[in-house]
Parts: structure tokens; C-alpha cells; sequence
């Protein structure tokens, strides 16, 4: 009886939803992002406004297993019609298996720079698949309120950040959050680090074949890197990106390195911090950026015109705008203005910046570069290995892939 | 004054008897049919396609051309992809053989002290068990935060009591992280070989056990010569199916660790690799369907040529009782 | 080979008393059976000798030293268990020299006794099999010699031939006594099942309820049981038993007056401890019933049911006051069911028990 209740029901609401879903055309977008569905809610009911015939679902899946939900869901032949993509490799695995929809002649592309489109344009045939969201930046996080009350001044060169950082541990301040324990967080402290190491025209030499991961220049950088585990927590080895953020915000630690996107999150947990690139031998270090990734159009969807439209608001100002207000992005498209003073400094950063060179470069073939670094640095500072031992092991695994 | 004739009768009795064997097989094959369609759909359907997916080139989620043991040469002899493989089937062994040693061994322990029914022993069976019931997720992330650094209760304790130089990253260092993931597994797990175990010990007659004891047995050559030989059969279970958990070992190092054995692949097993490789991931890049269905072809034939060895070497030394 | 005695012995699980207040001697090499009804504590007697249950208290010697406070091992005994507790994954021989094998024998030594057991027991052919391949009998022995090989100053069997069907059993119980006599050993043997009491015992032990009821040799217990309880439990099928009330006293008898208003003499050395009024039951044994015969003391009733076996026949039957008789007698009697008969007893022939079960006569 209880069944047949049950049922009815279901067969009742589904009509009543089919119903009411017939006058306008449904658009499922697909995202990795769950901590923004309320301000994705907010931007799409925006659109809707203007579209009164399309109506778009959000749904955020979770972010680590996003790529293998999605890419398991398109084989299958059940993706979403708009599909936020990631950038570089993990774009090109979807596009590639033409999944995605060009979009150079249907989508106005104009208000966006060649840097940014590079992360959403396929190498094999020159096309873009998606239109870049927000670019993100490795920097360094300081602990304004903590440095003053042990009276250590906020470091502007790298003597000033070895020796700043050695106050704050004898005054029982562990200097830097950071921890190994998850190899991304090391990829993102590299990232942060090593470019004011190496420097700028590393990136250049090794992408164009001039140069390898053997390079002198890599293999000093890591080597100075390494010297920061000195002022990371005890056991850095077990602290993973939940528990130095912890160390953070709870004030035990004074520095964090991280992306600019932990920016809100700080904010909201009310730390009086401020934002800097690593300071460098010279003084003003280089941050390192990456596009986040891009809005996409699935090319099997039913309603590839509505999709395209909903790609096409993306690319236009007033999007941008909330994507800066709303979510504290640097937005990639143009003309976005932040009030924020943060996000100003950031986009400032900008011109003293670096690509964050795995992601950019080496994450389109098996082995990436990032797995590589990840383990080679967890392998280094954990004294498994030397610098010079990873800097093979990265530069033989970038060989060998293909 | 009979009703009916001998004929009749016998007519009526084989017809009731067709209808009951009728009945009888229309039963079996109600009862055997959804074992065997889930069998079909959710084991030999998918097995027949990672088969299949695992002789074809992939590009992404593409499939491209036929390539025969293509895929299978890359991961067993490409020196990275075999380095890897070789790495984590290492693992795997360690996990197999200290869980045997450390998780079986224990709740051979445990049995045989709960076997002698010590004051509580119900209460003791029951807290031995419970964790068996939780979700390995549960236990994993739980376990992750006791282990943890900086907040976590087993350096805590470990200061507690002036063992600061035992208070280690122990998930973090290459070293520690694979044996504190065997520990939390038999933490998690050792409920379950304890349980089967007195079980085990409970078929055995009592009588058996005195008549050692007259015989001049201590509790040692009890357990050793009557107990340890007369349980062969649980014991023969237990060891197929850690061997079965071993090579699948998965949930732990992921939650633990991280989908690449993190730190430094300590903690790599044949499960994230299968699933590194034909998913990819974020760091690790791109899904490659070939070579993961290769892996996933070889681990199975694999578990399952050793569980038929193992079962069938154990079971030749089992015993039937009375 | 021992001598054993036991000493205000109680045994307690939680609240129940198991064992009460039992007191006991056991000569050397005699066969000795405890027998009672299931339950009767008959078995924990044997356990608490054998050590595999501890007492409450009270003392266990066996040659003047006491061994209630050695484990089972250390007390020289040896035991057959009711499933004879065979090791189902040693083989005859493994089973027949565990026990030495724990004692850490040479195995020169183990292989000569379990060879000359194995001898006495008939099993040299059986040696290599596994309990599985053995018939019920073949696995009794092998229990047997598994006790012999200890050379064990006493032997226990608990029930050790309820097992086997009837035809083995009265083997079995044949080639039990002829062991014991081979082996000149102590025996305590328990069983429920009082014919191998009778046909095997030295001595029959009577329990019931934790208490020794009687100790006595078996035609002792059948001729002059201390009880209506051990009058009753000895002798198959059971004594008859018929109310009777005291309606007169002489110097040394008891006049006692049947349902059936008959009315007979019993001699009876102690006549004060009775008085007029009182009930008392006569207990006469079914063989010594005697059919259409002037007796003594007469009884009518008609016949209920009659079991014919050639060489005897047992008639039992209702009396007129209700009582259910059993008569045993020789030969084949012309008697059917629905008969009407009358049968008497002679007063030497009755045994005469007061109210509480106390013998009279």
C-alpha cells in the first residue's frame, strides 16, 4: 500500500515538473565548484532574467573526482549542456575526445588576452573550447597581527624572510603553515618559491626544449626551496591542506602560501593578513599564475544554441564583475573592476608574474609534471632524496612522457 | 465401497507428484535468477569489457585502434609503468603479509582468550566487533585526524606521557605511513577474523579440549595441537579472503593518503594505480582506459589463480569432524 | 592400582548444589559404578576425581595423598569420554600416544606401549586411520587405549557405551570386564543404565540428587536396598510397589492391611518406631509375584497388557485399588489381555518401606 503511495507520488511530481519544464529549454551546468553554488545561483537567476526561456541547473560535484565524474558521464553520453572545464591538460583530455564545442566564431572572444586563452585552446588544432573564468595566483600570506605582537617586521627581501622566519621560531611561532603531507600543497609552495629562484626566463627555455629540469638554475632552486622546511611545522611530513589552513586561521602559524583563491575564505575567518609574492634576493619576488579554467559547451547537447547563449553572457563585463564581486575571482575577461583591495593587489602582482610551470606547461602527458614535482618534493623534504635526484628523476619522467 | 480405482489413484498421485517437481523447479529458478543476472550484469559484463577495453588503443575517452597485448607490454615492462607496478604489488605484499601476521594474528589472540569466556567477554566481543560495522570512509578520515600532526589524540597522548621523540608525522614520512594505514586497517578489521575464529573454536567439542587436558596438555599444546588444526576451516576463510582485501587494498591509502600513495608513493597499491590510470586525476593527468583495463585484467588474474592455489592448498588440510 | 578416598565432598554451580556432602572409598583394582538418574550428579563425581571440574570443597586422595589440588594431568588418571573425545585430525596412533608425545617419551618407548595396546585391543590393523574410517566400536577401543597407554593408576568412563546399539554394547560390556581384570586397574565407570551396573560392577555407587543414596555390591543392592529409591531404580523391569496402612502391632511384626482389605504379618525389629495409622508401601519384586497360587497376600486385577519373549513372560496388569503390577515369570503362561487373575506374594519375599523411603523390612 505504502508502495503504491510512494509511487503515485513520484508519477505525479514527475508530470508536474515535466509540465512546468516544457515552456523553456533546461540547461544543466556542471561544475567542480561547490562552495559557490549560492553566488553561481545568484549570476545565473542574473541570465535568467534576461533569458526567460532557458533555465539553468547548477549542480557542483565533488572537486578531487570532478575530472572522473565528468569524463565518466560524457562517455557515457551523459554530460551536462554547459560544462565548467578546467585548463591545460585536463581541457585538452576533454576536448580532444571532441567533447567540447569550438567556440572561435560563436562566441565573442575579444575581451579576453592570448595569455589566458592559451589554458582553454586545444594544441592540436588551435581552437578554443571554453571561455577562461579567473585566473589564479600562488602567493604568500602573511599574519599581520602575529608578526607585530613578536615584534618582527614583515620581510621585503629573502635574508629578511630567512631571518624573520628564524624570530618567529625562537619566540615559539612556527614560521610557515605549510606541510607536505598532500602533494598538491607542495606543488602550490614550489610555485610560490622556486620562480625567484630560477628565474624568469626558465619557463621559456624548458617549455621550447632549450633546457631541462637538469638545468643548474632548477636544481639550485630546489635546493634553496628545501631549506624551508626548516620553519614548516613539527611533522610538516603529516600536515595536510585542512590542517595548515587550521594552523592559519587559528593563529599558531604566520605564514601561509597558497593560491589567491583561499582569499575569501580568510576574510570571512577574520585574520588581519595581507598579501605578498615571496620576497626575492633583490626585494619584489614573482608570483606565479595559472588559469583556473573555463565555461564550455558539451558538443553533444540538445540545446547547443541556449548553452552557446549562456557561454556567450560569460564572456561579456557584467559577468565579470560578479564573478569578482560575488566570488572574489580575478576575473579572466576584461573590465572588471574590484573594490576589493585585495583582489587589486593581486591583479597588481601581475606584472611581475610567472607561469605556474607544471600546470601551464607540463599537464597534458602522462607522467604530468605535477606528479613528478609533487613526489620529488615530497621525496626531498622528507630526505629521501637529493636535489639533484629529483631534478633527474623530473626531467627523465618529462622524457619519457608521451 | 472403494471410491476410486488402484489406476485412479495412482494416476492422481504421479500428477500431483509432476505438479510438485513443476512447482519445485519453477522455485529453484525464481530463487537462482537474480543471483545470476547480478552476476552477469555486475561481474562477468564488466569483466568481458575491461577484456575488451584493454586490447584497444585509447585516446582519452576515445577509443582508437586495436592493439593487441599492446597495452599489457606498457604496464608490465615500460620501466616507469613497471617500476610502478613492481612498487605497488610490493605494497600489496607488505599489506597481505602484516595483516596476516599482525591483524589475523591478533584476533587469533582475542579469540582464544574470549574462547575461555574471561569475566565481560560479551562486552569485549561486542567492542572487538564494532568497528567492523563502520564505513572504512568513517574510519579512515576518523583515524587520519587521531594521527594528525599537530592535533591529533596520538601525539597528544604520545607527549602525554613523555614520548615526544615517538610523536611522528605518521602518514607523512615514507617510512611510517604504509604500517599506521595496516594498523587502522586492523584496527577497523580485526573484529571480523575474531569473530570467525570463535566461531571456529566454539564447533569444537569440548570434549576434545578435556580430553587434551587429561592427556597432559597445557594451554600452549591445547591451542597448538587441538584448537589451531581443528579451526583450518575458518582459517582457510580468513586467509583467502585478506589475501582477496589485500591486493584490493584501496580505501584506506586513498583517504589516508592520497590517490598517489602519498608520501612518495609509500603508500601506492595496485587499486590507486588501476584507478590513477584509467581515471587520471587532477595532478596526475589524463585517463587512460587501455592500460587501466590492462591493469585491472592482470590484478584479477592475479587474486583469482592465487585464491584457487591458496583455497585449495588449505582446504587439503582441513578435517572433517566426528 | 589405587586406593581412593573421598571426603565430605560438595560441589556448588552458582546456587545449585550438584554435589552433596559425598563420602566414599574405593578399593584397589575394584570396578566401581555410579549409577542414578540423568542428572543425579553422578557425572560431576567423575569429573571432580578426574580434576576437569573443580570442588567446593571436601578432600579426594587417591593412595592416602590428596590430589583435589593437581590439575588433571598430574592426578595419574585417565578418562573415556561418552563420544570417546577422539582427535578427529590425528590418526589411531597419534590419538593412542598424544599423551605420551606431551610427556616427551622417547619414541621408542611410545611406539612399544601404544603397540602392545593396540595388541590387547585388536586395532594393530587400524593404526594409520583417522577416526572418520572407524566404526562405533572400533572407536570406543581406540578411546580405551588411548587411556591404557598412560598406564593410569585409575581409569574413568563416562557413559562410554551409550553410543553403540544394543548387540555391541553387551559386547563392549563383556570385553570391559575382561580388561579390568587384564589390567588390574581401579575403575569408576558411570552410567544411567542399570544392567551394565549390575553385570559389570565390583561395587554399584547409587546417587541421587548429589547424595549417595547406597554403596554395595550389585546382589546386595538388589536384596537389600537401603531405600524404596534404590528398590526401585535397581532391578528391571522396576519393583512393584502397593500401599499398605499399619492397623496392629505385636512384640516383632507390623499387621498391615492391603487396599483390598487383606491382611498380612510383616516381621519387624523395631515395631515402636511405628504406629497404628501409619501408611507404608510393600515392595515386592516382579519375579517374586507369584500367579493363582494361594500366598500369602493376594491380588485381582485384570490384565492390560502382556509381553511373551518364549523363555519368560512379563503380565502386567491393574489391580482392583488401582495399583499397576508387573509380574515376571518363567516360560510361556497362558494369559491374555482382559484376563482376570489374581496374584500373591509371600511375606519373605516383600520388602517393606515407612513413608519417608527408609526400609522397614
Amino acid at each position: 500500500m505504502k508502495i503504491n503511495k510512494l509511487l503515485m507520488g513520484a508519477v505525479i511530481s514527475a508530470g508536474v515538473f515535466s509540465g512546468g519544464i516544457a515552456s523553456a529549454t533546461d540547461l544543466n551546468f556542471w561544475s567542480w565548484r561547490q562552495e559557490d553554488i549560492k553566488a553561481y545561483e545568484e549570476i545565473i537567476a542574473a541570465f535568467e532574467e534576461t533569458h526567460p526561456d532557458i533555465h539553468v541547473t547548477y549542480t557542483a560535484h565533488e572537486a578531487t573526482n570532478y575530472n572522473t565524474i565528468l569524463t565518466t558521464a560524457l562517455a557515457g553520453g551523459a554530460g551536462p549542456d554547459i560544462i565548467h572545464t578546467r585548463s591545460y591538460g585536463s581541457l585538452e583530455q576533454v576536448a580532444a575526445a571532441g567533447y567540447l564545442e569550438p567556440l572561435n566564431d560563436q562566441v565573442d572572444l575579444s575581451t579576453l588576452s592570448a595569455d589566458e586563452l592559451l589554458g582553454t585552446t586545444l594544441r592540436a588544432d588551435g581552437k578554443v573550447y571554453a571561455v577562461p573564468f579567473a585566473s589564479q595566483t600562488v602567493l604568500l600570506y602573511v599574519n599581520k597581527d602575529l608578526f607585530d605582537a613578536n615584534k618582527v617586521a614583515i620581510p621585503t627581501t629573502w635574508n629578511e624572510f630567512i631571518a624573520a622566519s628564524e624570530a618567529l621560531k625562537a619566540a615559539g611561532v612556527t614560521p610557515l603553515a605549510n606541510g607536505s603531507a598532500a602533494g598538491w600543497t607542495m606543488e602550490i609552495m614550489s610555485g610560490a618559491f622556486m620562480p625567484n629562484f630560477y628565474g624568469k626566463e626558465f619557463f621559456g627555455d624548458v617549455t621550447s626544449g632549450k633546457t631541462d629540469f637538469e638545468d643548474a638554475r632548477f636544481v639550485e632552486a630546489l635546493e634553496k626551496f628545501s631549506v624551508v622546511k626548516d620553519y614548516m611545522p613539527d611533522g610538516f611530513e603529516g600536515v595536510d591542506y585542512a590542517t595548515m589552513q587550521q594552523l592559519f586561521i587559528a593563529g599558531q602559524a604566520a605564514m601561509f602560501v597558497g593560491g589567491s583563491w583561499e582569499l575569501p575564505g580568510f576574510t570571512k575567518a577574520g585574520i588581519n593578513f595581507d598579501i605578498m609574492p615571496v620576497p626575492s634576493a633583490a626585494g619584489s619576488g614573482m608570483v606565479a599564475t595559472f588559469l583556473d579554467g573555463g565555461y564550455g559547451v558539451n558538443a553533444a547537447s540538445e540545446n547547443k544554441e541556449a548553452a552557446l547563449e549562456f557561454i556567450r553572457f560569460t564572456a561579456t563585463q557584467p559577468f565579470a564583475q560578479m564573478l569578482t564581486d560575488k566570488l572574489g575571482n580575478v576575473a579572466a575577461v576584461d573590465g572588471a573592476v574590484s573594490s576589493d583591495p585585495m583582489l587589486k593587489k593581486v591583479a597588481g602582482f601581475h606584472n611581475n608574474a610567472t607561469p605556474y610551470i607544471m600546470l601551464v606547461a607540463f599537464r597534458f602527458d602522462t607522467p604530468t609534471g605535477s606528479t613528478l614535482l609533487q613526489n620529488g618534493l615530497q621525496e626531498l623534504f622528507t630526505g629521501k632524496k637529493t636535489a639533484a635526484e629529483v631534478a633527474k628523476d623530473i626531467s627523465d619522467g618529462i622524457k619519457a612522457a608521451e | 465401497m472403494s471410491l476410486a480405482s488402484d489406476h485412479d489413484i495412482d494416476l492422481i498421485y504421479q500428477k500431483s507428484l509432476r505438479k510438485r517437481k513443476n512447482m519445485r523447479r519453477l522455485w529453484l529458478a525464481f530463487l537462482l535468477l537474480p543471483p545470476i543476472l547480478m552476476l552477469l550484469i555486475f561481474v562477468f559484463l564488466p569483466m568481458a569489457s575491461a577484456v575488451l577495453y584493454s586490447v584497444y588503443d585509447w585516446k582519452g575517452l576515445v577509443r582508437g585502434e586495436f592493439i593487441g597485448l599492446g597495452n599489457y607490454y606498457d604496464v608490465l615492462f615500460k620501466p616507469r609503468e613497471s617500476w610502478f607496478l613492481f612498487n605497488a604489488f610490493k605494497n600489496n605484499v607488505v599489506v597481505f603479509i602484516s595483516l596476516m601476521i599482525v591483524q589475523n594474528g591478533l584476533a587469533l589472540v582475542l579469540a582464544l582468550l574470549l574462547a575461555r569466556k574471561p569475566a565481560g567477554y560479551r562486552f569485549y566481543q561486542v567492542v572487538i566487533f564494532l568497528p567492523v560495522i563502520l564505513s572504512t570512509v568513517i574510519i579512515g578520515f576518523q583515524w587520519k585526524l587521531f594521527l594528525n600532526p599537530i592535533f591529533g589524540l596520538v601525539n597528544k597522548f604520545l607527549r602525554m606521557v613523555d614520548l615526544d621523540m615517538w610523536a611522528l608525522p605518521w602518514l607523512g614520512l615514507p617510512e611510517t605511513a604504509l604500517g599506521s594505514m595496516i594498523l587502522v586497517n586492523t584496527w577497523h578489521w580485526v573484529g571480523f577474523p575474531t569473530l570467525v575464529f570463535l566461531a571456529a573454536i566454539h564447533r569444537i567439542p569440548k570434549d576434545l579440549i578435556e580430553a587434551a587436558r587429561l592427556d597432559g596438555a597445557n594451554e600452549w599444546r591445547i591451542a597448538r595441537d587441538i584448537i589451531w588444526p581443528l579451526m583450518a576451516p575458518a582459517v582457510t576463510i580468513i586467509v583467502v579472503l585478506t589475501f582477496i582485501g589485500s591486493f584490493n587494498w584501496f580505501e584506506i591509502p586513498f583517504i589516508m593518503g592520497s590517490l598517489e600513495g602519498s608520501p612518495a608513493y609509500s603508500t601506492d597499491t595496485l587499486g590507486l594505480l588501476f584507478y590513477r590510470t584509467a581515471f587520471g586525476s587532477v595532478s596526475a593527468g589524463g585517463s587512460n582506459f587501455g592500460a587501466g583495463s590492462a591493469l585491472a585484467v592482470l590484478i584479477f588474474i592475479f587474486i583469482f589463480t592465487f585464491s584457487i592455489i591458496v583455497t585449495k592448498y588449505l582446504t587439503s588440510r582441513e578435517i572433517e569432524m566426528g | 592400582m589405587a586406593h581412593i578416598q573421598i571426603n565430605n565432598l560438595h560441589k556448588q554451580f552458582g546456587d545449585v548444589k550438584v554435589i552433596r556432602d559425598v563420602n566414599l572409598t574405593i578399593d584397589d583394582n575394584e570396578f566401581v559404578v555410579f549409577v542414578g538418574p540423568s542428572g543425579c550428579g553422578k557425572s560431576t563425581l567423575l569429573r571432580l576425581i578426574s580434576g576437569l571440574e573443580d570442588l567446593s570443597s571436601g578432600h579426594i586422595k587417591i593412595d592416602g595423598e590428596r590430589i583435589d589440588h593437581l590439575p588433571p594431568s598430574k592426578r595419574g588418571i585417565a578418562m573415556v569420554f561418552q563420544s570417546y573425545a577422539l582427535y578427529p585430525h590425528m590418526s589411531v596412533y597419534q590419538n593412542m600416544s598424544y599423551a605420551l608425545r606431551v610427556a616427551k617419551e622417547s619414541k621408542a618407548s611410545i611406539d612399544k606401549k601404544v603397540k602392545q595396546a593396540a595388541e590387547v585391543l585388536q586395532l594393530t590393523e587400524l593404526l594409520d586411520r583417522k577416526p572418520k574410517a572407524l566404526s562405533g566400536g572400533q572407536r570406543q577401543r581406540v578411546a580405551i587405549g588411548r587411556a591404557i597407554v598412560r598406564d593410569p593408576k585409575l581409569f574413568l568412563f563416562d557413559e562410554p557405551l551409550s553410543n553403540l546399539d544394543a548387540k555391541l554394547r553387551v559386547q563392549m560390556r563383556i570385553e570391559l570386564t575382561k580388561l579390568h581384570k587384564k589390567l588390574n586397574a581401579t575403575m569408576i565407570y558411570v552410567t544411567h543404565d542399570q544392567v551394565e551396573a549390575m553385570t559389570m560392577a565390583d561395587k554399584i555407587v547409587v546417587i541421587r540428587d548429589g547424595i549417595i543414596e547406597q554403596v554395595g555390591a550389585p546382589l546386595e543392592l538388589y536384596n537389600h536396598p537401603a531405600n524404596q529409591f534404590v528398590a526401585g531404580f535397581i532391578g528391571s523391569p522396576s519393583m512393584n510397589f502397593i500401599d499398605v496402612k499399619v492397623i496392629g502391632k505385636s512384640d516383632a511384626s507390623l499387621e498391615l492391611e492391603l487396599k483390598n482389605k487383606t491382611n498380612i504379618h510383616i516381621p519387624c525389629a523395631e515395631v515402636d518406631l511405628h504406629a497404628i495409622g501409619d501408611k507404608m508401601q510393600i515392595g515386592i519384586r516382579p519375579e517374586k509375584l507369584i500367579l493363582d497360587e494361594a500366598c500369602d497376600a493376594m491380588q485381582d486385577g485384570e490384565v492390560f497388557a502382556v509381553e511373551r519373549l518364549g523363555n519368560e513372560t512379563y503380565i502386567y496388569m491393574h489391580t482392583a485399588t488401582n495399583n499397576e503390577i508387573v509380574l515376571h515369570a518363567a516360560g510361556d503362561k497362558p494369559v491374555t489381555e482382559g484376563d482376570h487373575i489374581s496374584v500373591g506374594f509371600k511375606v519373605a519375599d516383600c520388602h517393606l518401606f515407612a513413608s519417608n523411603g527408609e526400609v522397614v523390612k
